[in-house]
């Protein structure tokens, strides 16, 4: 029981101090006059006996700090001393406090911004139970596709995979759709996921109302209230207002009745970061959609496979043991025919850790987001070099105060230690005031993101992880620049200080200001190449000719999967709807398309050239479905033949571009020859259709999915019925509308949509210049962002140079006063104040040129038609560095011009 | 002795105990008792006795008191307690094996 008095003691002395130090000082008072009553009572005099106590007493306020060193909570004392100190000293000076806030803000603030997104998009756990458990399954098939890393599995491999392995449990599936919805008179889409039963009791989440799906929900039929669906809380919030009565309501999902039996708690997302699912359903609705032969289908894949890891087994463990029997899985799983194909013969399993979900996204934009961190932290270096080299200033015009608190006995570590309280005392506000800025500025960076789902998704809010990781950093910040300055503080010679009462002429923590110059200078250099580099990028790729017209014209995307119309008649309504759209006021042209071009999508088929001189093997090309005038919608001329008419006459006419011209027949002109389409039977593997097609048209090239590769081989196919009832673009068909507006395109595909299609979602057009630009999104991100960042840098960089000039001159006044006594020239006295900082300067360039050119090297993969070496851009930008240099040393040596030698020399 | 580091600390703290075994006493007297009864070999200085105090009070071997002294002023007095008088028995049979052996080998030769 001893810990209680001293648990109190240790109490009373943190929050009663000073009524112990005032105690303690009676104590000690009573202690000196008993000794000088005995003193007296020896025979001494007053005076005697007292200054005879005194004496043997010793130092009263030695004696008092002796005690109080015992005491507990002396750190924090004198942590609390060091910090009122430091106040004070701000308080005198508020200038350099507001300058010092600033930068940091800027600094930290940048920092926070970009490491909020990055969390927000890759660091982010689930929010489930245990995620570091979860593993994703995915199929590699890159031996064969070059874009066939991350393949989903297929259902029938997950119930292999679930009932075989031992290493892994409650594997599930998970697959993002979106399904038109009716609820009472609200009839739109909703975007949502279909899972595997055991989906959610694998991820251990608690339902926020009602219950959530299991196994016996994915049974033929449904469970036991029919097909149930489990909607978001954000859902269940905005469109039911988070009533409990909406457990157990009937809506209509693509037109089957489904009972919504419960609501996922609030902040799940789902497994795919950056999706925002409003409705779960289970696999069995793909079933009650399309067959159970399509749920079950082993040769499509298109579930996201995700499983728990055994706890005594480690992901390498898992990953051998799918090696070991991913073969035999797949002979069971693929349907016989496709199994001799060599895509499926080269494919593999791999176990990846999934605690933070998974992404399309993150593929993209994992190297910009890591790239632009390393910047926003070089940002942050030439922040900290500032306010070192400011510090540095100050510690040195305060080396006396520091000389005199040397001699009287205070050590170097405790001098360091209120240096960097200072440096503390100015970093918290100035972490505080750029976590604000980054706050404000985060839906900016979000939306550059280009991705209207991901936007929705992902929120820009500052979390504890992000506020943690900026305090650290503030800490780390405080440290790194007050390193310097504590160090010259703590090694102040006493003598040589308060000898020399002339602050003027003495050197002192010069020459680590010195250092941060060329420090600076180069980072700033390597950031501005960058960013010129990305911004030559983005501009090359926005001005490429994409070959297509690309101002009023939308893509409207159609779900024609339920309308009564079927084979013929389906492709004679989007004939005729493309004709209604047309005749509305402000249409010019319109068409329809399978593919919309630069979103990523392709479509690719083998054809063989038919009439060829020699005897070709399929070659591949890339491939679109389209109907009449698609290419004076766009803007794309042929160059040749005509285009393909609006009737079934043209359904085996084809058009080619003049690349695919050049790669089926490189001799002769394309024109009236034939090809022949390859089409492998799904489910078989084998060569099942042959369709020749003769070509009629030769189009411009043009670019296909993506601005960056060079225009592809491409061959439009008229839309034709196919037995299924669907066309052979499928019956999701995009409208391409040019008008004289926006608005016009948008109101003319609705009212035909409303007139000639009601039963059908209404799915938003959307701008073909908006999809442009998107198709650059990641591009435009780390132009815009990086060329900021330069900027920034450029600024700090220039006050650090101005900062420090102006700082040399105000130390070297009277030795230019000296100077200009002795006769030098106004001229004389300039040059040899920039002459310091030109050197400095080029220091500074040329190791920023080496930097520059490792880092642009590194960057080669984002370029664009210009070259991480390009010389041009190396030189504009070490120009302007320069120039910029130097006028920012100008300005304060124009006062040192102004000097007077008189003034300069009288004031010692 | 004239430096408090000729004396060791565990030591000064046994003569504390000690002088408050028999009653309470304030700061001053206590120095001015382990003076007397060591016959003026021993002057406990100042800045190791406050410390020496406050580190006892602190351990719970002591504990303090504001009381009226013989002169009439106010003083902080100490007096032992229970765990005190158990530790200052610990001290002291440590404190004769430590000498007791040191003799030993100091007679020795």
């Amino acid at each position: 029981m001893r810990w209680l008095p001293r648990l109190r003691m240790r109490v009373e002395m943190l929050f009663r101090r000073n009524r112990s130090a005032d105690r303690l000082d009676e104590e000690l008072r009573f202690h000196l006059e008993q000794q000088i009553a005995e003193n007296i009572a020896a025979g001494m005099s007053p005076n005697e006996a007292r200054h005879a106590a005194l004496r043997a007493f010793g130092n009263p306020a030695v004696l008092r700090d002796q005690a109080r060193e015992t005491w507990s909570w002396s750190g924090v004392e004198t942590v609390l001393q060091d910090a009122r100190f430091a106040l004070r000293q701000i308080v005198r000076s508020p200038g350099f406090a507001v300058i010092a806030i600033v930068t940091l803000a800027l600094g930290i603030g940048a920092n926070t911004a970009v490491f909020t997104l990055t969390h927000a998009l890759l660091l982010r756990t689930l929010p489930v139970r245990d995620p570091g458990e979860l593993v994703r399954l995915a199929i590699d098939l890159s031996a064969t596709e070059s874009n066939g890393h991350d393949a989903p599995l297929s259902l029938p491999m997950i119930e292999a995979i679930q009932k075989q392995s031992r290493t892994m449990y409650d594997v599930f599936g998970w697959c993002v759709y979106d399904f038109p919805f009716r609820d009472g008179n609200v009839n739109g889409g909703i975007h949502g996921a279909v899972v595997s039963g055991n989906a959610f009791d694998a991820l251990g989440v608690r339902p926020a109302a009602g219950r959530l799906l299991t196994p016996a929900d994915d049974q033929p039929g449904g469970g036991p209230d029919g097909l149930a669906a489990v909607i978001s809380y954000r859902t269940w919030m905005s469109r039911y207002h988070g009533d409990s009565s909406v457990v157990g309501r009937r809506v209509v999902v693509t037109d089957h009745p489904v009972t919504i039996v419960g609501v996922v708690p609030a902040g799940f997302e789902g497994v795919i970061a950056a999706e925002h699912p409003d409705i779960y359903l289970p696999l069995e609705f793909v079933a009650a959609l399309y067959g159970q032969a399509a749920k079950w289908d082993g040769g499509n894949l298109w579930l996201v496979a995700f499983a728990r890891l055994n706890p005594d087994a480690s992901q390498a463990q898992a990953a051998a043991e799918m090696k070991a029997i991913f073969p035999a899985i797949r002979e069971a799983a693929v349907p016989p025919a496709m199994r001799n194909m060599p895509a499926v013969q080269k494919s593999s399993l791999e176990v990846k850790p999934a605690r933070t979900g998974w992404s399309k996204l993150r593929s993209t934009y994992t190297q910009p987001l890591l790239l632009l961190q390393l910047m926003v932290g070089a940002v942050l270096l030439i922040c900290c070099a500032n306010l070192s080299g400011l510090f540095l200033a100050r510690a040195t015009a305060r080396r006396q105060e520091f000389a005199i608190r040397g001699a009287l006995g205070a050590g170097r570590l405790r001098l360091m230690r209120q240096l960097f309280v200072e440096c503390l005392i100015l970093a918290l506000p100035g972490a505080l005031l750029g976590v604000g800025l980054a706050w404000m500025v985060g839906p900016s960076i979000l939306h550059m993101l280009g991705n209207a789902e991901a936007e929705d998704a992902i929120s820009m809010q500052p979390n504890a992880t992000v506020l943690c990781v900026t305090v650290v950093c503030a800490l780390l910040c405080a440290l790194l620049f007050g390193l310097a300055p504590a160090w010259t503080a703590s090694h102040t010679s006493v003598e040589a200080a308060l000898r020399s009462s002339n602050r003027r002429t003495s050197a002192g923590g010069a020459g680590m200001r010195n250092f941060f110059v060329p420090f600076q200078v180069a980072l700033s250099l390597t950031l501005v190449v960058m960013a010129a580099l990305l911004g030559t990028t983005v501009t090359r790729l926005l001005t490429e000719k994409s070959g297509y017209r690309t101002d009023n014209v939308v893509f409207a995307l159609t779900d024609f999967l339920r309308v009564p119309q079927k084979g013929e008649a389906l492709v004679s309504l989007y004939r005729r709807m493309a004709e209604r759209i047309r005749e509305r006021p402000g249409v010019e042209q319109t068409s329809v398309s399978a593919i919309s071009p630069l979103m990523g999508w392709r479509w690719s088929d083998d054809f063989i050239a038919m009439d060829a001189a020699r005897h070709t093997r399929p070659l591949n090309a890339m491939e679109n479905i389209i109907g009449a005038h698609y290419f004076s919608t766009l803007g794309v001329s042929i160059a040749a033949g005509r285009d393909l008419g609006n009737s079934n006459d043209d359904r085996n006419s084809c058009i080619v571009s003049q690349a695919a011209a050049r790669t089926y027949f490189p001799d002769g002109s394309a024109l009236g020859k034939t090809l022949r389409c390859v089409i492998h039977h799904r489910r078989t593997g084998e060569p099942d259709t042959l369709r020749d097609y003769q070509i009629v048209g030769i189009a411009r090239d043009t670019k296909y999915d993506s601005l960056r590769e060079s225009p592809p081989p491409i061959v439009y196919l008229p839309i034709l019925a196919e037995d299924n009832g669907s066309t052979n673009g499928g019956s999701q068909l995009f409208f391409v509308i040019r008008a004289q507006s926006i608005a016009a395109a948008n109101s003319a595909y609705l009212t035909t949509l409303h007139e000639m299609a009601p039963s059908s979602p209404e799915i938003p057009p959307v701008a073909f210049s908006q999809v442009f630009r998107d198709s650059v999104a990641r591009e435009r991100l780390l132009s815009v962002l990086s060329g900021f960042f330069a900027l920034l840098g450029l600024l700090l960089s220039c006050i650090g140079i101005y900062g420090l000039v102006a700082w040399n001159v105000t130390r070297r006044t009277t030795e230019i006063g000296v100077r200009m006594a002795l006769g030098a020239t106004r001229m004389r006295v300039f040059l040899l104040v920039v002459r310091q900082i030109a050197g400095l300067l080029a220091i500074g360039v040329l190791c920023g040129g080496l930097a520059a050119l490792l880092a642009a090297r590194s960057i080669r993969s984002f370029l664009f038609e210009v070259q991480p070496g390009n010389p041009w851009v190396f030189l504009a930008s070490a120009v302007a560095l320069v120039a910029i240099g130097l006028f920012a040393a100008a300005l304060p040596a124009r006062r040192a011009v102004s000097i007077d030698p008189i003034q300069a020399l009288r004031t010692e | 002795m004239g430096k408090p580091s000729d004396l060791v600390q565990g030591t000064l703290d046994l003569l504390i105990l000690k002088t408050l075994s028999v009653e309470a006493k304030h700061g001053w007297a206590i120095a001015k008792r382990i003076q007397q009864l060591s016959g003026e070999i021993l002057q406990v200085q100042q800045g190791s006795l406050y410390p020496a105090l406050h580190r006892l009070e602190q351990q719970g071997w002591i504990k303090a008191k504001w009381m009226e002294s013989e002169t009439g002023r106010q003083a902080k007095f100490y007096s032992l307690t229970a765990a005190g008088r158990a530790q200052l028995e610990k001290e002291t049979a440590s404190w004769e094996r430590l000498s007791g052996a040191i003799n030993l080998i100091v007679q020795e030769g």
